[in-house]
């Protein structure tokens, strides 16, 4: 009787369990409890087990044990099936939209024209060059005359420059830091300056206001091929490892002999462009031997001493390193054009 | 400078085309900016006869014409113009002619009838009556009967020159000339400059001498040498073509044979002169001297000016009848009707031609080449050649003498110099032979001798002084491409130095970084500013005194700026101007304030950096910490006091101090301010000494012990009155925790009416901890209880 009981017991639970679906998981704990519970009906055929003759009870005992393992597996399976089952539901549902946007605070951007001064600091710093910086409000002393550019001299034409009176200007070029560091230094020495420099002078392609780099090098015995080896490194360094450079003859009164250097085209190549007007090569610089009335001026011996500088206008270069059409944008601060920066 | 092909082939034997020519001119320093072919808009535009007109059958106010255009062609062309008739030789463009004026020739039927091109009106070819007669009537230009049909016309009215537009560099005022051109054509090709035609025909059967004429007096230490000639029975007409056709395609507009001289020899010579009527010289007298501070003259631009001593002028014996070298007057200049002219060839200091020539603000074609200097050599070969040309030219008869006043030496100079210092300013090896070649072939006699080279300089090279010039004459003609193949190692002749940032720069890096990371966008403004500036941002004005330009470019970049919160809250309204609503920026720049007005010396100028942020919902303790982030780059040991700037909110505001100096700012933007520049009241604003905070010592760490005991947290709210600042609560806080302390933050602020009124509650995370052991809760609770006891005693603090 109960073998027969046990077996049917077993065939239902089992067909019951293996019937139940996901969605009606909640079945699974009620079957627990119908079958195992205090009350549950396996429970009670064990507790039938008195009425069972004695010689039977191990037998009646290992079908009990086989079929309480039987639906103990049974349910433990399928509440398994059901845990993973929900579990993947839940990670369904936890599905984002990786492609909204970031949370946290956006960076901001460098100014072009400091991005430059930056690169050219550390390429120049690593060369042995010290950074040094000067007036902007500057005496005529600086800005002129020490630069061989006397009072009422035709090359004071060259540059139209902002006066404040006769004697104190906004410098119209960052060679003023020259003499003053010529005064208080002692060669050999290499100094770098960037900074801004004023110009009565607007139009589409001049800023009244705009950004210089002067560097200066002065040492015993330098030459022309010195200052063409130094820049070279210095425009590939900026402008990459296949830049070079050309000297064309030029005219700065504190620079004897004088140059112009073209940069090649960094965005041809020198093959030629609209940047280039098709000559493949960009004009970036002035150059020159120190003019020796310049080093005597600023009580540097010229017999023993000779020296090299160069100038180069940083707006025109931010401009090339980020292709950037209108020199307005660069004192705008326009965030539009800013961000373009990042 | 404009000078033309086939002037310069007059004076060297040019072999090469003028690309060419302008390349090599170029390459050695005369830099040819724009080469332009003067028949560029005159091809297919010949000499033609008109031999028939006939009405247009189908238009009243056409007409058919019969042209004969040279080698028997006969063609017809079609024309609306009235001033044509059978037998008028006039221009005719063909097919294919591509005019000034944009019109493009092609043939055409006009209302049924063929039409085989245009005939030309003067200004379709691009000349005027000044150039030649009857291009300047309203129709077709009628050309002289005898020119040859088919004949081009650039030939026809000599159009055919090539103009060089050259940009001279100041230090060569020898080359604002044809023959300077020249001579430096003949240094780039190897030839020699061909003989300049000086000679002239002498009245000698006159008894007229220009001593006759005029006396001359010097009395002025700026002229070096004046120079005088007189031609009698002048004849002032129009000169002929070839003179017109010169001056016409270097731009100068041509007048009479007299003026057009004077222009012809002031392009090819280089010699500025003037021609005075003798009959209005008064007393035969003509004085060089300075002016008489009042004295006035009336120009050839019809403009009076008044002069003063530092102008130099040349004067009869009543009145001052030019302004030397810069510009003539009205009174004494040859007109017409002149039959004797005095014509002067002088050399002036360029300083003296400079200062008058700003001091009046005229330039003239003379005063630009005086004022960078006229060799005085040049004035004999100027008068010289201007008198040839009257000869040439038959429009007057020279009087014997030349009157030559000359104060000023004027010899060939020796320079010695180095081979062996030439070559290691050059850093390359030019031969010895090259060398001498090279002086040479630019008219500086050259001979070497070892290692020296000794130079004989021709006095119109005054540029040229020592070894450093000539190294430059030396490589601009040997050519500086041989330059191109030098590789980068060379450097090692020069010293090792130390490469150093300056101090300044390296620390606004570190915040510029920082702030980028925080959104912030880096700004660089214009410093020039508007003069109300202060007034904008209710500046003190003695305080901050403005530094003004006295040649401004226009008056809203005319002073230096004296804050840099100006520049940041005027981008901010020009970046809501033109749509973008929030933004972060910051910028590191200068201020200058004069330390007295008139500036006898040089401002003060401060590097600062500047923020500014415009973001709805950004307060002043973001804006706080931002400033603290920034100030963590140094070791400044600073605090915080109400702030007194006045463009700032007084309530909203601080003041950073530091060593007893005020070394930054930050805080809410004043409402007036934020409505003086268009700004949203919830601007906020920053700006920090960099220059003070770079001078500071490195900041230097010392790291405490830390317990490995853990740590105790307990929360503790209390209400106290609003005029108890948050800093002395969390002094008090701290002391009171004693040697037990960790660390204590506010966590919470809440106003309500169960507060209080005035009143508000404030939450504090107290840690505390102990390096030896564990706290017990006793031990914790004693803490608390001694807290809050003495925020009780201090601050009236209730516990919540």
């Amino acid at each position: 009787m109960l073998i027969e009981e046990l077996d049917i017991l077993k065939n239902t639970v089992l067909g019951e369990i293996d019937l139940i679906q996901y969605s009606e998981r909640k079945k699974l704990a009620d079957i627990r409890v119908r079958v195992f519970g205090k009350n549950g009906t396996l429970t009670l055929i064990s507790k039938g087990m008195r009425d069972v003759e004695p010689q039977d009870r191990p037998r009646v005992g290992a079908l009990i044990n086989e079929v309480r393992n039987a639906i103990e597996n049974s349910l433990a399976m399928k509440e398994n099936q059901f845990k993973n089952q929900e579990l993947n539901e839940k990670l369904e549902n936890e599905k984002i939209d990786i492609t909204e946007p970031a949370k946290c605070q956006s960076k901001g951007a460098v100014h072009p024209i400091s991005d430059v001064i930056d690169k050219m600091i550390d390429i120049c710093v690593k060369m042995g060059f010290s950074v040094v910086e000067g007036p902007e409000v500057e005496s005529d002393y600086y800005n002129f005359e020490a630069m061989n550019i006397p009072k009422n001299h035709p090359s004071r034409d060259m540059q139209d420059t902002f006066f404040i009176n006769d004697n104190i200007l906004l410098r119209s070029q960052t060679s003023a830091v020259q003499a003053r560091e010529m005064e208080i230094r002692k060669p050999p020495f290499k100094i770098i300056c960037p900074g801004k420099t004023y110009r009565n002078d607007s139009d589409s392609t001049h800023s009244p206001i705009f950004h210089q780099l002067e560097g200066l090098v002065i040492d015993e015995n330098v030459s022309m091929a010195d200052l063409k080896s130094m820049l070279t490194i210095l425009m590939k360094r900026l402008f990459g490892e296949d830049t070079t450079i050309r000297f064309r003859p030029s005219f700065f009164p504190f620079t004897e002999p004088s140059i112009e250097v073209d940069v090649s085209c960094p965005t041809c190549h020198g093959k030629g462009c609209s940047l280039c007007k098709s000559t493949g090569m960009l004009e970036l610089l002035g150059a020159g031997i120190v003019n020796p009335k310049v080093l005597e001026i600023s009580g540097i011996d010229s017999k023993k001493y000779r020296g090299f500088a160069f100038g180069f206008g940083l707006d025109r270069t931010a401009m090339i390193l980020n292709s950037i059409g209108n020199i307005k944008y660069l004192y705008k601060n326009d965030i539009r054009f800013l961000d373009q920066m990042k | 400078m404009k000078i033309t092909y086939n002037w310069l082939k007059e004076m060297v034997d040019i072999n090469i085309s003028p690309e060419e020519l302008a390349k090599k001119l170029t390459d050695a320093g005369m830099e040819v900016e724009e080469i332009c072919y003067q028949n560029k808009h005159l091809h297919h535009v010949v000499v033609g006869k008109i031999i028939k007109i006939e009405k247009h059958p189908e238009a009243d106010r056409l007409v058919v014409c019969k042209v004969d255009i040279g080698n028997g062609v006969v063609t017809q062309i079609i024309t609306a113009a009235t001033n044509v008739f059978e037998g008028a030789v006039v221009p005719v463009s063909l097919e294919g002619a591509d005019l000034v004026n944009g019109i493009k020739i092609s043939k055409t039927k006009m209302r049924g009838v063929e039409s085989f091109g245009m005939f030309c009106s003067g200004e379709e070819l691009g000349i005027d009556e000044n150039y030649f007669e009857g291009a300047g009537v309203n129709g077709i230009l009628i050309l002289p009967k005898d020119l040859k049909s088919g004949t081009a016309i650039e030939d026809a009215l000599m159009l055919n020159d090539v103009v060089f537009d050259i940009n001279i560099t100041p230090n060569r005022s020898d080359c604002m000339s044809v023959i300077g051109i020249a001579r430096e054509v003949c240094a780039l090709l190897g030839k020699d400059l061909k003989k300049i035609n000086l000679n002239y025909d002498i009245d000698v059967y006159s008894k007229d001498v220009v001593r006759n004429f005029v006396n001359v007096e010097i009395n002025t230490t700026n002229c070096f040498r004046y120079m005088a000639a007189a031609i009698t029975n002048l004849k002032i007409e129009r000169s002929p073509l070839w003179l017109r056709a010169r001056l016409n395609a270097v731009g100068i507009k041509p007048i009479n044979t007299m003026v057009d001289i004077t222009n012809y020899v002031l392009i090819e010579m280089g010699q500025p002169l003037h021609a005075f009527d003798k009959d209005n010289i008064k007393g035969q007298q003509i004085n060089v001297r300075q002016a008489v501070k009042g004295e006035k003259i009336v120009a050839l631009n019809h403009n009076e000016y008044e002069l003063n001593e530092d102008i130099m002028v040349i004067a009869d014996n009543s009145q001052p009848m030019v302004i030397a070298g810069v510009i003539g007057g009205v009174d004494s200049c040859i007109t017409d009707n002149t039959s004797t002219c005095i014509l002067e060839s002088a050399i002036f200091d360029l300083k003296s031609i400079r200062i008058t020539s700003r001091n009046i603000g005229v330039r003239t074609d003379s005063s630009a080449r005086y004022e960078k200097g006229v060799n005085v050599a040049n004035a004999e070969m100027g008068l010289a050649r201007a008198l040839h040309l009257v000869s040439k030219l038959k429009c007057g008869k020279v009087a014997r003498g030349v009157i030559d006043i000359c104060n000023k030496k004027n010899e060939a100079r020796e320079i010695v110099c180095s081979v062996k210092l030439i070559n290691d300013i050059l850093g390359i090896e030019v031969p010895v032979s090259e060398m001498t070649r090279i002086l040479n072939s630019l008219g500086i006699e050259t001979k070497a001798t070892g290692d020296k080279l000794c130079c004989k300089v021709p006095p119109y090279r005054e540029d040229i002084e020592n070894d450093y010039d000539l190294a430059e004459e030396i490589i601009r003609l040997y050519g500086y491409y041989h330059y191109d193949d030098i590789e980068y190692n060379l450097f090692d002749k020069a010293s090792v130095t130390e490469g150093k940032n300056h101090p300044r720069l390296s620390l606004e890096r570190e915040m510029r970084k920082s702030l980028i990371e925080q959104g912030f966008y880096e700004n660089i403004s214009y410093s020039l500013v508007a003069e109300d500036i202060n007034k904008k941002l209710m500046l003190d004005e003695d305080e901050n005194k403005i530094v003004k330009i006295a040649n401004p470019i226009s008056e809203d970049i005319s002073c230096m700026r004296t804050s840099l919160a100006h520049s940041l809250f005027q981008n901010i309204n020009y970046n809501l101007s033109v749509g973008n609503k929030n933004m972060r920026m910051f910028e590191c720049g200068r201020i200058y304030k004069a330390k007295s007005i008139p500036l006898n010396e040089l401002p003060i100028e401060q590097n600062l950096l500047a923020i500014a942020v415009c973001e709805e919902g950004f307060d002043f303790f973001n804006l706080k910490g931002v400033v603290e982030k920034l100030l963590s780059f140094t070791s400044a040991d600073y605090s915080i006091k109400r702030s007194s700037k006045p463009f700032l909110h007084p309530g909203v505001s601080a003041d950073i101090l530091c060593n007893g100096n005020v070394i930054g700012s930050f805080g809410k933007i004043h409402p007036i301010v934020a409505q003086n520049y268009d700004n949203p009241e919830y601007v906020f604003y920053a700006e920090i000494d960099t220059e003070f905070l770079a001078e500071l010592p490195v900041k230097v760490m010392k790291v405490k012990a830390i317990s490995k005991y853990p740590i105790v947290e307990r929360d503790l709210a209390v209400i106290v009155e609003e005029t108890v600042t948050c800093e002395q609560l969390l002094e008090t806080i701290k002391s009171a925790c004693g040697k037990l302390y960790f660390s204590v933050a506010l966590f919470d602020i809440y106003r309500s009416a169960n507060v209080g009124n005035g009143k508000k509650s404030m939450a504090f995370k107290i840690k505390l901890s102990d390096l030896e052991k564990t706290l017990t809760d006793d031990e914790v609770n004693a803490v608390m209880k001694k807290v809050l006891k003495a925020l009780t005693f201090k601050h009236g603090a209730v516990l919540r």
